[in-house]
């Protein structure tokens, strides 16, 4: 009885751990709220779970199994190759192209890919975009002429509360982040 | 007692828990609820409450012609459907989209079991909600009715 008894105890004990030790649901959430007299806002609040399961129940056009299939001579550049020589260098900006119409920076810092585009032709844009390397490192997985989003989401869902995507406008901001919240609410 | 009596107890207690079962069935599975609202003056406002459980039973009447018109396209969305609505079973109530405007208003949300759909625009309001069990026991209905080619 006794002995019954411990076992029923210690398998109690592990589902409460196990129940504690589990991760929260993490959200995707994408905010555009619109600058003009009108107020118009978009929010969308996804489950990064529901993504995961249904992305590779999608077979449609050129996404398939989860997977992205891009176009264009993705043959010709190793993107595989240009990732590994990113990571394994130490952090710093390696592309800035500055025009008249736009200032492009491409830079590695503290474990993320950020790219940020600034044009100034006509009305001024600012995007800002962060990609944990490991999501890119996920991404990049499938083959050469492919990107693995479903493999990127989970890389995402291990990452903490993250801003993936900002972008603003005279007429529109846009945002693009991560968390724990079921809510846009930040 | 009667010697008839007895029978007709029998007869009476069997179609009582029959309709008892087909009430806690139909309770279980919950029910499709659609609301327009036009609001024009005079505008018509249909409710319609259906029980869940018929959803996939209808689907049994559609023209097996008019399933298959459109099989291939049909099919290619089921598992993704399917994946949705057994993934959002599982789901906290949330508000996956919120569109505010100022000429429309939409919303989707998870409420309990059920998906709640809500459109506010000048001409009408439009409220749908039905559980989501419904959504995968239909998606099964559709997949045998469109078996791949």
């Amino acid at each position: 009885m006794k002995q019954a008894l411990t076992v029923v105890m210690g398998l109690l004990l592990a589902a409460a751990t196990a129940m504690a030790a589990a991760p929260p649901d993490r959200w995707l959430h994408v905010s555009v709220v619109s600058a003009d007299g009108k107020g118009e806002t978009v929010h969308i609040n996804l489950p990064m779970s529901l993504a995961e399961k249904v992305l590779p129940a999608i077979h449609n056009n050129d996404l398939r199994e989860g997977k992205v299939r891009i176009h264009g001579h993705c043959d010709e550049v190793d993107l595989r190759a240009i990732f590994d020589a990113v990571r394994a260098a130490p952090d710093n900006e390696y592309v800035t192209v500055k025009n008249r119409d736009e200032d492009v920076r491409v830079a590695k810092s503290a474990g993320n890919l950020l790219i940020k585009v600034r044009e100034k032709h006509g009305k001024t844009e600012n995007v800002e975009i962060k990609v944990p390397m490991p999501v890119v490192e996920a991404l990049l997985s499938g083959g050469a002429d492919e990107l693995d989003v479903v493999a990127g989401l989970r890389a995402l869902s291990a990452q903490g509360d993250i801003e993936l995507v900002s972008v603003s406008d005279e007429s529109e901001t846009v945002h693009i982040w991560t968390d724990t919240r079921s809510s846009s609410e930040r | 007692m009667h010697p008839m009596i007895k029978p007709f107890t029998i007869v009476m207690l069997a179609l009582a828990s029959m309709v008892g079962t087909a009430g806690i069935v139909t309770y279980e599975a919950g029910a499709v609820r659609i609301s327009v609202h036009e609001k024009k003056p005079g505008g018509d406002h249909v409710r319609l409450i259906v029980p869940a459980v018929l959803v996939p039973l209808g689907l049994h009447f559609v023209p097996a012609k008019q399933l298959h018109k459109n099989a291939a396209e049909i099919r290619q969305w089921l598992p993704a459907l399917k994946a949705a609505s057994q993934e959002l079973e599982h789901c906290p109530d949330a508000t996956f989209v919120e569109v505010k405007g100022p000429d429309e208003n939409v919303g989707i949300r998870k409420s309990g079991d059920s998906l709640v759909i809500d459109v506010d625009d000048p001409g009408e309001t439009v409220h749908v909600s039905f559980p989501l069990r419904m959504v995968t026991a239909a998606v099964r209905q559709l997949e045998a009715g469109n078996p791949p080619a």
